[in-house]
């Protein structure tokens, strides 16, 4: 809409400034009116035919890991200078996950009743109150062969693994040992980050991004035309934007099932599945998305795997019911039917009756590993031209 | 007079198929052709050479299985109306099936049984000709059908193994291929379980399963006999979500394949009820009953509910996505297959206290219920009276008066008076006996009178 005012302001200015006689200027200006209807129809049309899809979900839900890989699916990904661009976001990441990790530890010292597995060798103490300094200056310097030796050394530390372990009620990123792990590649002079780095690089995503793709198949000559937003996650005035995206095919909500034992962000004593449960049940509610279809992705499956074994889904209340059963990939299974289930029955119970007819599908998800991603949108896409063949009346 | 009409040309006609003689010899039946005329040796006028006699019974039964073709007119006996093994002419020129025109002289008949001549010689002459025509003409369709099926053998074979490879495109055609050879030979499905098909197919099921790949293969599995193992593997749950969304998704043949296959899997000793204990598979089924347009899709979708209203546990779920005010307002529009289904879930219902009451707070459940009684079936009939039962049980005040406004006591009195079985009969007397505890004796009468509406 934004470039269709802008071309009638332009046309109006031209117009204006011009010197005609009356009647000629009568005809050039309907002449010029209903070029502007043209265009105007035309763009619209255009636009019908562009589905778009928005991504909501709660704070670090994967929404912007999905963005990332559509773009590199289906885009032509990022350029070098895109690239660097990340080289200091990582830096930044490195330091606040050490930071975490560090203070996290002291916390736990002084707090839990087995506090001496928190507490840091003495000799770590001092690069650790160094790097924790670093870590709340807002610019971060950037990442030395030193200072990454010493980061090193302290994330061996036992207190340090200890804490990661129990980096749930701390703010501890998922990707911390992701980090961690390639420090003396980041810490290169010449370091470029790879797509993989900038997959898991955090920031936080503030306004709206969007971009426009065509995912290709194999046997098709054009594909549908996708527009897919990203909005921010945290807790802001969500309400007052929300309706902008009426009518949109379709919402893509994210919600990782990892975090059944995490806090938010934003309030550390609620619990982050509790607030997505509430985020779902918001939107489904509003009328704006009344025709829209509903792709659930229960991503981080990976995390959730491992986490199963060790935590019991019953830590988080939404799932207190639940029974454990089996053992190895069939427990996994087992939890993973049962958190659908859950999500399932929230979108029935929020539902009104006559939005029955619209799409709800959930997929599971993995957003950092890009043949899945690439595999989910497949099926996505496929539900999608599917619907608009049954909606008019082809199927 | 025989009514005997003398064939002016030497023209065999047989069925649709017109035999001329020349034909025939050059390059029709006997001689040429892909399998020979097959004319067996020892045609010294006897038949007797028992093996050859089975042979051609055999070929007979199987072919007449096959039903491809019809057999020649002039191969028929015209006493059993089947293709004769031994045939044998008479004095009269009829040829007979052997055992049949020595029963006809044993019965004391002494004539021609389709020229009611008398015969002036009862002997009986072994028609060689024929008997070699009907040989070869049995040989050479036996054979060709028997090629044909392993051919078909042979190509579901290759079709099983190339779906062990491809991928995309060619996945999808080569499973629409493998279905098609199913539909038009049943017989192949061993040749698809000996190639281990049925795990291969199962294996194709899973959550990144595409639409066009799950619809092609839930449309073959459900044509085939999966014995337990297979069935077990496939009530996993990522695989049953894959059904359930195709339910939800597809043309109204998948969604039918859908239904027909966890049927199928309900069937297994093993089931347990979690596997549709799912909103999206009711909700989808609830649906699928409600679409006007494809009277199967009812069926099915009703004949699955049914099914699974069996398992207890589920129907608090089926209850609370407002299925009970769904059916009762589909009642009148049901054919009478489609009402036995439906009121014997609504019965099945009406057993627990959310169902029951979902019952009772639908307005159209009584007046529906009361017409349907005595209307279509004994089995409507007494899940019908039962859900009425059941409503007025639960408030009598309330819903015993509108049943017999409805005209229920005329209705019940008709059952009593049915031959419907005791129990039916003793449940209606109860029901007439606690619908008139709140009227006057004469009121009631007055109720119970049959008007017009009501019959």
């Amino acid at each position: 809409m934004i470039s269709m005012l802008y071309f009638v302001v332009e046309s109006m200015g031209s117009f204006c400034s011009r010197q005609q006689p009356l009647n000629e200027v009568d005809s050039d200006e309907n002449k010029q009116a209903a070029e502007i209807d043209k265009r105007i129809d035309r763009e619209t049309k255009a636009e019908q035919h562009i589905h778009k899809l928005l991504l909501l979900g709660a704070g670090e839900s994967g929404k912007s890991t999905i963005f990332k890989q559509i773009r590199l699916l289906f885009q032509t990904g990022f350029d070098e200078a895109e690239l660097r661009s990340y080289t200091s976001v990582i830096h930044a990441n490195v330091y606040q996950t050490i930071k975490i990790l560090y203070d996290g530890a002291k916390e736990l010292a002084e707090n839990e009743p087995n506090s001496l597995k928190y507490v840091v060798r003495t000799d770590n103490k001092e690069i650790g109150e160094n790097l924790s300094e670093i870590g709340s200056r807002m610019e971060s310097p950037c990442l030395t062969k030193e200072i990454a030796k010493e980061i090193a050394t302290l994330w061996n530390d036992t207190a340090i693994q200890e804490t990661y372990s129990h980096g749930n009620i701390l703010q501890v990123p998922d990707c911390a040992q992701y980090f961690m792990e390639n420090l003396e590649r980041f810490s290169e002079v010449n370091y470029i980050p790879t797509k993989e780095d900038v997959l898991h690089a955090r920031v936080r995503t503030t306004g709206v991004v969007e971009i426009q793709f065509s995912p290709v198949g194999e046997s098709r000559k054009s594909g549908e035309v996708y527009r897919l937003y990203d909005v921010g996650g945290q807790r802001n005035e969500r309400r007052k934007w929300i309706h902008l995206f009426e009518g949109v095919t379709s919402v893509i909500f994210c919600a990782a099932i990892s975090e059944y034992d995490q806090m938010l962000f934003e309030d550390d004593t609620k619990n982050r599945m509790m607030e997505t449960k509430e985020l779902f049940e918001w939107v489904l509610k509003q009328s704006c998305f009344e025709k829209s279809s509903f792709m659930l992705f229960l991503n981080k499956f990976d995390i959730f795997e491992k986490k199963v074994h060790r935590v019991p889904l019953n830590v988080c209340e939404w799932f207190k019911d639940y029974q454990p059963m089996g053992s190895g990939k069939q427990e996994v299974e087992h939890a993973y039917e049962f958190v659908k289930k859950k999500f399932e029955e929230l979108y029935f119970q929020n539902s009104k009756p006559d939005c029955v007819d619209r799409a709800f599908k959930i997929y599971r998800t993995t957003a950092l590993d890009q043949k899945l991603v690439k595999k989910t949108f497949k099926l996505v896409d496929e539900t999608l031209r599917r619907r608009n063949l049954i909606e008019a009346g082809l199927l | 007079m025989p009514q005997y009409q003398q064939q002016a040309s030497w023209r065999l006609e047989g069925g649709g198929q017109v035999i001329d003689l020349e034909t025939a010899v050059k390059d029709g039946i006997l001689g040429g052709g892909e399998s020979g005329g097959g004319l067996p040796a020892g045609k010294d006028g006897s038949f007797g050479a028992s093996a050859e006699k089975l042979d051609l019974k055999k070929m007979i039964e199987e072919l007449d299985s096959a039903a491809e073709e019809d057999v020649p007119s002039v191969f028929i006996c015209p006493i059993s109306l089947e293709p004769m093994v031994d045939p044998v002419t008479l004095c009269t020129g009829q040829t007979y099936e052997r055992v049949h025109i020595l029963k006809w002289f044993s019965l004391g008949h002494l004539t021609c049984p389709t020229t009611m001549q008398e015969l002036w010689d009862d002997a009986v002459t072994p028609n060689q000709t024929l008997h070699q025509l009907i040989h070869a003409w049995f040989s050479q369709r036996y054979l060709r059908l028997k090629k044909r099926s392993e051919d078909v053998q042979g190509r579901t074979a290759e079709l099983v193994k190339t779906l062990r490879k491809v991928k995309g495109q060619a996945r999808v055609q080569a499973l629409k291929d493998l279905q098609k050879i199913l539909a038009a030979h049943p017989a192949v499905k061993k040749t698809v379980a000996d190639s281990g098909g049925v795990a291969l197919l199962s294996s194709l099921l899973g959550p990144f399963t595409s639409h066009a790949v799950g619809s092609e293969v839930i449309a073959i599995l459900v044509n085939l006999s999966l014995d337990s193992d297979a069935k077990a593997s496939l009530m996993q749950p990522a695989k049953i979500s894959l059904v359930v969304d195709m339910l939800n998704e597809g043309t109204i043949d998948t969604k039918i394949n859908c239904t027909r296959f966890i049927e199928m899997l309900m069937e297994e000793k093993s089931f347990r009820s979690e596997v549709v204990t799912r909103l999206s598979l009711l909700v989808a089924l609830l649906r699928l009953v409600k679409d006007k347009r494809h009277p199967n899709g009812i069926v099915a979708g009703l004949s699955l509910l049914k099914a699974i209203c069996f398992h207890e546990q589920v129907r608090s779920l089926i209850v609370s996505i407002g299925a009970v005010p769904q059916l009762v307002e589909l009642l009148p529009n049901l054919t009478a297959e489609c009402l036995e289904l439906a009121l014997h879930i609504l019965d099945d219902l009406s057993t627990i206290a959310g169902g029951c009451s979902a019952l009772k707070d639908c307005a159209q459940t009584i007046p529906n219920a009361v017409r349907l009684l005595m209307r279509v079936s004994e089995a409507c009939t007494q899940y019908a009276l039962s859900i009425l039962w059941a409503v007025c049980k639960l408030a009598p005040d309330e819903c015993a008066p509108l049943a017999v406004e409805a005209g229920l006591a005329a209705k019940l009195l008709l059952v009593i008076q049915s031959g419907y079985s005791p129990e039916l009969k003793q449940r209606a007397a109860e029901l007439l006996k606690l619908c008139s505890l709140n009227y006057t004796t004469t009121l009631f009468i007055s109720k119970c009178k049959l008007t017009r509406t009501i019959q």
